[in-house]
């Protein structure tokens, strides 16, 4: 099990970010390196890629707040 | 892990993109492969395009192949022109289709006749990109599709896909094409967060080279009660409604036109002899539109299969309004596609 995590340093402490689009669904199969989750910080966004080959279970809905080290889902 | 017989076999990854992404891996493919093609437009170089359209082309292929304009479509968009007649395979950016005025004489005096004037000889391999649609609070002059306006005119191709898959292959058919092709992208599919993205819009999309024909609509759903014709994303809103009109046993059919112009006349024409009801959905202004065009095209081949007068949804022949309440009720969606399809059946099915 390896989980996504929402990168540290990549925006200002004092700027909101948000789960934008999740591109694939909860329990779809993915391979490690497919983007997987796009995160807005008002209207810059930043793409996380899965970890590892796995199955996608995801934790946070689309439209939450995330900050930085959160653990937003995770590939089993 | 347990033994293999125990597991389930997982379904191999899908390889899911956005339509923004899905375009920049068109214009990329075919700027590899085809030096001829260059980029043109507001914010398309390092930015990568508002809307995402050419995301990582400027660092793979720099500044002689694309190139960041000033603001003013009348010189880019003709320049594109000239380029075009010159050899060249240009794609421009026209960042909202709203802005359409200023360049209109470039592209539909001069890049749409260009082969009829010169009886054939000079071609106009050009690609306009262009953002159309709201839905996001922007007003007025920021959320028209104007599908009609540009469909009306002959001499160009006009395109919208309704999913990466479309959006990847129309891109490369339209680069391929010899004519102006106005590719439009709409806002609520592109992929942008800001945006808002309805889901259906990211799909499985090849990496390799394949084509989406211009022309062509396609069926994304069968049914036998009621044709729904739609584009972009009334495609989505068409969806959803048929999900609850199946709970009510009415099986919607539902045609994604791909193609505004020329229009795919006869895959709905088809449909509509199998379910003799036919609701057409988009969400440009209503009169003189494309409802209107479909519904006459059906209407002229033969209204004996239709069971009742066709219907269509569009949005009001007002400007869009800023106010988001004011605007989503104006806008078609899943809810107006279902009434609709009720008041059309009634009591018959």
């Amino acid at each position: 099990m390896t989980d996504i995590i929402v990168p540290r340093g990549q925006w200002e402490e004092d700027q909101e970010a948000a789960l934008a689009t999740w591109i694939y669904d909860d329990g779809a199969t993915v391979q490690a390196g497919n983007i997987v989750c796009e995160i807005m910080v008002e209207k810059t966004s930043f793409e996380l890629t899965a970890p590892a080959d796995g199955i996608l279970d995801i934790e946070v809905a689309e439209d939450q707040v995330v900050t930085p080290g959160q653990i937003i889902g995770t590939i089993v | 892990m347990s033994s293999s017989d125990t597991q389930k076999t997982a379904p191999p990854a899908e390889r899911r993109l956005t339509i923004a992404k899905a375009m920049s891996e068109a214009i990329g493919q075919e700027m590899e492969r085809d030096p001829s093609v260059i980029l043109l437009g507001e914010d398309i170089g390092k930015m990568g395009g508002v809307f995402g359209t050419t995301t990582g082309l400027f660092d793979q292929f720099g500044t002689d192949r694309v190139k960041d304009t000033p603001i003013s479509e009348t010189a880019f968009i003709g320049a594109a022109v000239g380029m075009a007649a010159s050899g060249m395979r240009p794609i421009v950016e026209l960042m909202f289709v709203d802005f359409f005025g200023v360049c209109m004489d470039a592209i539909y005096n001069l890049a749409a006749k260009q082969s009829y004037f010169s009886g054939g000889k000079v071609a106009c391999p050009m690609v306009l990109m262009t953002s159309v649609g709201g839905g996001y609070g922007d007003a007025g002059q920021h959320s028209q599709c104007l599908y009609a306006t540009f469909g009306h005119l002959p001499g160009m191709k006009v395109v919208m896909p309704s999913n990466a898959h479309d959006a990847k292959g129309l891109m490369l058919s339209a680069v391929r094409d010899d004519n102006p092709v106005i590719f439009m992208f709409h806002k609520a599919l592109q992929g942008m967060g800001w945006l808002g993205t309805i889901a259906g819009s990211i799909s499985d999309t090849p990496e390799g080279d394949y084509d989406v024909p211009i022309g062509k609509a396609n069926i994304v759903r069968e049914g036998s009660n009621v044709t729904i014709v739609g584009l972009g994303a009334t495609v989505h809103h068409a969806l959803e409604a048929a999900v609850k009109l199946a709970d009510a046993g009415i099986e919607a059919e539902i045609i994604d036109l791909r193609t505004i112009a020329p229009l795919d006349r006869k895959t709905v024409i088809q449909s509509v002899s199998k379910t003799g009801r036919l609701l057409v959905v988009d969400d440009d202004y209503l009169s003189f539109g494309v409802g209107a065009e479909v519904i006459a095209s059906v209407c002229e081949s033969d209204i004996g299969p239709l069971k009742c007068p066709p219907q269509r949804i569009a949005h009001p022949d007002i400007p869009i309004p800023f106010s988001p309440v004011l605007e989503h009720s104006v806008l078609p969606n899943a809810e107006k596609i279902r009434n609709g399809i009720l008041s059309m059946i009634g009591d018959q099915k």
